[in-house]
């Protein structure tokens, strides 16, 4: 191979190491972003907890109320199913307590108070915040297993 | 009883303090499967270590999960197993609980993208 073309190799990586480079960081930027947003909202439905556990008792929100392995078995509400470009989303089932798809909301109460529902819908949205983070995470991954091939190549 | 046929998707698991747990479980995450495993662990001040370990150990085997939430929290006490799991699923995500917020500095993946621009970092 002639020294214009070992030049040209060089450049070519160079470049793309470059774009690499910048797609890594626009991706940390918008990974730091979306754990904010998990954890602005998963706050949200921390205090919606405590002013229900305030309303309604300490021990009315407590593991003693989540089954165990020795309770009934269930399936969960909501699954990562694949969307387009290798990205995940979340598809949610409706309740169906005869496939055993039962409500978590009445492990807490018979009658849920207005907070503990308004507790359930920002916890709902931290699982869909949940997802595009995890979307931003394994792209963030390929771009960095990227950048270390390129930099272990010979030409670089 | 035939619960989990034909269900199409992944789970989603967490590893956590009660209130993270009550809160993800509020969402609709959590199972319990035909052999009674739960996808999801409560940790308490009373919870070992090894327990921790053993249950993120547990949930990287299942084929059925795809993503393990765990506080960042607990994170740290199980890091070498954590930076030791580097397969894109299922994705390990650290999560902030009500007691620590999140801390970029301490996520696996933004230190191991820090390593490329600064590698005196990973030493650390």
């Amino acid at each position: 191979m002639s020294d214009a073309n070992i030049k040209s190799d060089r450049c070519a990586a160079g470049q793309l190491l470059d774009s690499l480079y910048l797609n890594m960081f626009h991706l940390i930027e918008a990974h730091t972003q979306c754990r904010i947003d998990i954890e602005r909202t998963n706050s949200d439905g921390a205090i919606l907890l405590a002013r229900t556990k305030f309303q309604q008792g300490g021990q009315s929100i407590s593991t003693a109320q989540i089954p165990t392995e020795n309770s009934a078995e269930f399936n969960a509400l909501c699954r990562v199913i694949n969307a387009a470009d290798d990205d995940i989303s979340i598809e949610r089932h409706p309740v169906d307590k005869e496939n055993g798809y039962v409500d978590p909301l009445y492990w807490f109460s018979v009658l849920p108070p207005m907070s503990l529902r308004n507790a359930v819908d920002k916890f709902k949205r931290t699982i869909e915040l949940i997802a595009e983070s995890t979307n931003l995470q394994r792209e963030l991954n390929k771009v960095l297993n990227g950048i270390g091939r390129l930099r272990q190549s010979a030409a670089l | 009883m035939a619960l989990h046929s034909a269900i199409k998707g992944k789970l989603i698991s967490v590893i956590g303090d009660e209130d993270t747990c009550v809160g993800f479980l509020l969402g609709g995450v959590g199972e319990i499967n035909k052999n009674r495993h739960p996808n999801f662990m409560v940790v308490d001040k009373n919870t070992a270590v090894s327990e921790i370990e053993d249950c993120f150990k547990r949930f990287l085997k299942r084929d059925d999960i795809d993503i393990i939430l765990i506080n960042q929290t607990y994170a740290e006490l199980i890091r070498h197993v954590i930076d030791a799991h580097t397969s894109p699923v299922p994705a390990v995500l650290e999560i902030p609980s009500k007691d620590h917020p999140y801390d970029a500095s301490k996520d696996s993946i933004l230190r191991r993208a820090r390593g490329m621009f600064n590698p005196e970092d990973l030493v650390r």
